[in-house]
């Protein structure tokens, strides 16, 4: 077969692979002029072109951002923040995705009366919008003693998150067949047993699904962050708005540049560390017995 | 021992009644063959059997103890699924001794009897694979040694080959009749096949619409079925159904363009019942080609048959032809020449044949 020929057949396969690579570059354009920009100094932003590589490139922006830029009347730069993040998202990914898990396998294998009626009112968890919670919960967190902490944003995690963690479970644990609960509970085993057993054994692409998930939604998390923590707490998305806004002397783009980079780093490395799980996950079927 | 006794099961899911009034006892080491169309409850008895479902009414008493609110595992009973349910993550050997785990056995003791069970089911090379890279065949045999390794008083086998193919079916149903014979521990096995029930089965007990229609060896469900549903469910293939007129006691029927008058073993029954028309109830080996070594006798009767359409099974060819508008098979030997579209004359011994009253469906005797 020769390449016209080849061009010919394929004409539809290459029009949606440009139409791929179009939109893959108009998604990754962004990216590029950040990049670029968080390491070229601020006299080459102001002459040069948006798009050119720098010319003498250079970490000062990012160490800038990382350890020196003011957010807000403090000039820490993002690492305080950053490790805050680190200390809301790591309690909270870990209990709401156990959490979930629990409750997905009890709602899924162990049916009880009512149990699709919690089933329903968990769901109906998923789509309450953030913005309806605020007051009351920062009416919970001040009598609980625990406004404008980081453990205080934890529990505000782990209830939010645990409707989706929970769907999430109990619909990958329906598609396990009900007979190996039948078949663990004649072998004497009891409901933690076959938990700990059976379905913990077969969860890992639920488990990487969830905690993506998790992660993403609770690291990138701004209106919680904002209302629920107090000057030393801010987690890091908190910390990007108010290092942006805050101008000394002239506008510093290549500092914001590299800020805003460090504080979407995390989700990015864990997509790129477990993306194929996700999308495996998501997809997975049944198990095969 | 493993005696199980059923008293007035009954099970409801909502308002939907799926078992009636159970009353079965199960001798110790007995094979009993719960069987019936899908949907009759049979897994549900099971189920029950096994606490894998609470009781609507009745008990359950397994060795003069009643166990209807114990817990599956303080009843002492392994369980075959159809599916295997084997654990997807754990190796061979892993989900034989599962049970065997659970119980807080030492690892010693249990290795002795992985040994055994894996030796007699003749599984040793598999110990080690997950059940994922098992064929059917193999599967099924380590779903039987996690069940016998916790050598329980009965054994549940929940249709346990209706996952595999026909050739395999049978030999797995050899294996595990050998089994029975070598271990003798109760069983109760549910399935749908009439050829299994037959094949394995001490009793059958037959359900339909989660009632008892028949309990008995499968002698007397062959042979002496008390309902025209389980003469029809048992038997391959199935018993022939005729609506016949009664006149002087003698069944009268069409066949071939003739009409003729059958002599019936039970000629009382058919004067008491005063029915002037019944079912005629006979087996296709009842109806076969001319044999002269028969001795004649009143029920051998010579009749024309037109047939059909001729199905050759190997060992004997099923002839189908028509008496009294009905479809009738008749068993004839694969030698016998006869050609579909054709006439010839077929013997019909009618001293097997049993009598149905239409309306009911019940025998009439």
């Amino acid at each position: 077969m020769n390449k016209f020929n080849l061009l010919n057949i394929n004409f539809g396969r290459a029009a949606i692979y440009f139409i791929l690579f179009l939109f893959a570059f108009i998604y990754l354009a962004p990216l590029y002029v950040m990049f670029t920009t968080s390491l070229k100094d601020i006299e080459e932003i102001r002459s040069g072109n948006l798009m050119a590589l720098p010319i003498d490139p250079t970490l000062y922006a990012w160490k800038k951002a990382w350890a020196s830029a003011c957010t807000g009347s403090e000039c820490k730069g993002l690492a305080p923040y950053f490790w805050n993040s680190v200390r809301i998202v790591f309690p909270a990914v870990i209990i709401s995705t156990i959490l979930g898990a629990f409750n997905g396998y009890a709602l899924a294998k162990w049916k009880f009366k009512g149990s699709e009626f919690l089933f329903g009112a968990l769901l109906f968890g998923c789509f309450i919008p953030f913005q309806v919670i605020l007051l009351p919960m920062a009416k919970l967190l001040g009598a609980l003693g625990l406004a404008n902490t980081v453990t205080g944003l934890v529990l505000v995690h782990v209830i939010y998150g645990i409707a989706f963690t929970t769907l999430f479970f109990r619909n990958y644990y329906v598609g396990i067949p009900t007979e190996l609960v039948k078949a663990a509970k004649l072998d004497g085993a009891s409901f933690l047993k076959i938990f700990r057993h059976i379905f913990i054994p077969l969860s890992t692409p639920i488990f990487v699904v969830t905690i993506i998930w998790q992660f993403t939604q609770i690291w990138n998390d701004f209106l919680f962050g904002v209302v629920y923590s107090g000057s030393g707490t801010q987690p890091i998305t908190v910390a990007l708005n108010n290092l942006v806004n805050t101008s000394v002397g002239g506008k510093e783009y290549n500092v914001d540049m590299a800020a805003a980079i460090i504080a979407a780093l995390p989700t990015l490395i864990v997509y790129i560390i477990a993306g194929k799980y996700f999308v495996r996950g998501l997809t997975a079927g049944a198990v095969k017995g | 021992m493993g005696s199980i006794s059923l008293n007035g099961i009954n099970k409801s899911f909502g308002s939907t009644e799926v078992l009636k009034d159970i009353n079965l006892d199960i001798k110790d080491g007995e094979f009993l063959i719960l069987i019936g169309p899908s949907g009759c409850g049979k897994s549900t008895l099971m189920n029950l059997i096994a606490g894998l479902e609470d009781l609507t009414g009745g008990e359950i008493i397994i060795d003069d103890k009643d166990v209807s609110e114990e817990s599956p595992k303080d009843r002492d009973i392994a369980m075959v699924f159809q599916s295997y349910a084997l654990y997807p993550t754990m190796n061979v050997a892993r989900n034989i001794c599962f049970g065997l785990e659970m119980s807080k056995m030492p690892k010693n003791e249990q290795e002795v009897i992985l040994k055994k069970v894996s030796s007699l089911l003749q599984i040793d090379h598999l110990l080690d694979r997950k059940p994922g890279q098992l064929s059917g065949g193999q599967r099924q045999r380590v779903a039987m040694g996690r069940a016998l390794a916790r050598s329980p008083k009965v054994f549940l086998f929940d249709e346990p080959l209706s996952n595999l193919d026909a050739k395999l079916r049978v030999e797995m149903r050899t294996e595990i009749k050998k089994l029975h014979q070598r271990i003798g521990t109760t069983i109760v096995y549910v399935t749908h096949d009439q050829i299994e029930a037959m094949t394995l089965a001490d009793r059958i007990a037959v359900l339909k619409d989660g009632e008892l229609q028949q309990v008995g060896t499968p002698y007397e469900i062959y042979n002496d079925p008390v309902s025209h549903f389980v003469a029809d469910f048992m038997g391959s293939p199935g018993m022939n159904f005729i609506e016949c007129i009664v006149k002087d006691e003698k069944l009268i029927i069409e066949s071939g363009g003739e009409k003729y008058e059958l002599e019936m073993p039970c000629k009382d029954v058919i004067k008491n019942s005063k029915l002037d028309v019944v079912l005629l109830g006979i087996r296709p080996e009842m109806l076969t080609e001319i044999q002269p070594s028969v001795e004649k006798n009143s029920y051998i009767h010579q009749i024309k048959f037109d047939v059909d359409v001729l199905e050759p099974m190997g060992a004997d060819t099923v002839a189908i032809g028509q008496w009294n508008e009905s479809e009738v098979m008749a068993r004839l030997s694969p030698e016998s020449g006869n050609a579909a579209g054709k006439g010839f004359d077929l013997q019909v011994d009618t001293s097997k044949a049993i009598l149905f009253d239409p309306n009911s469906g019940l025998r009439i005797r």
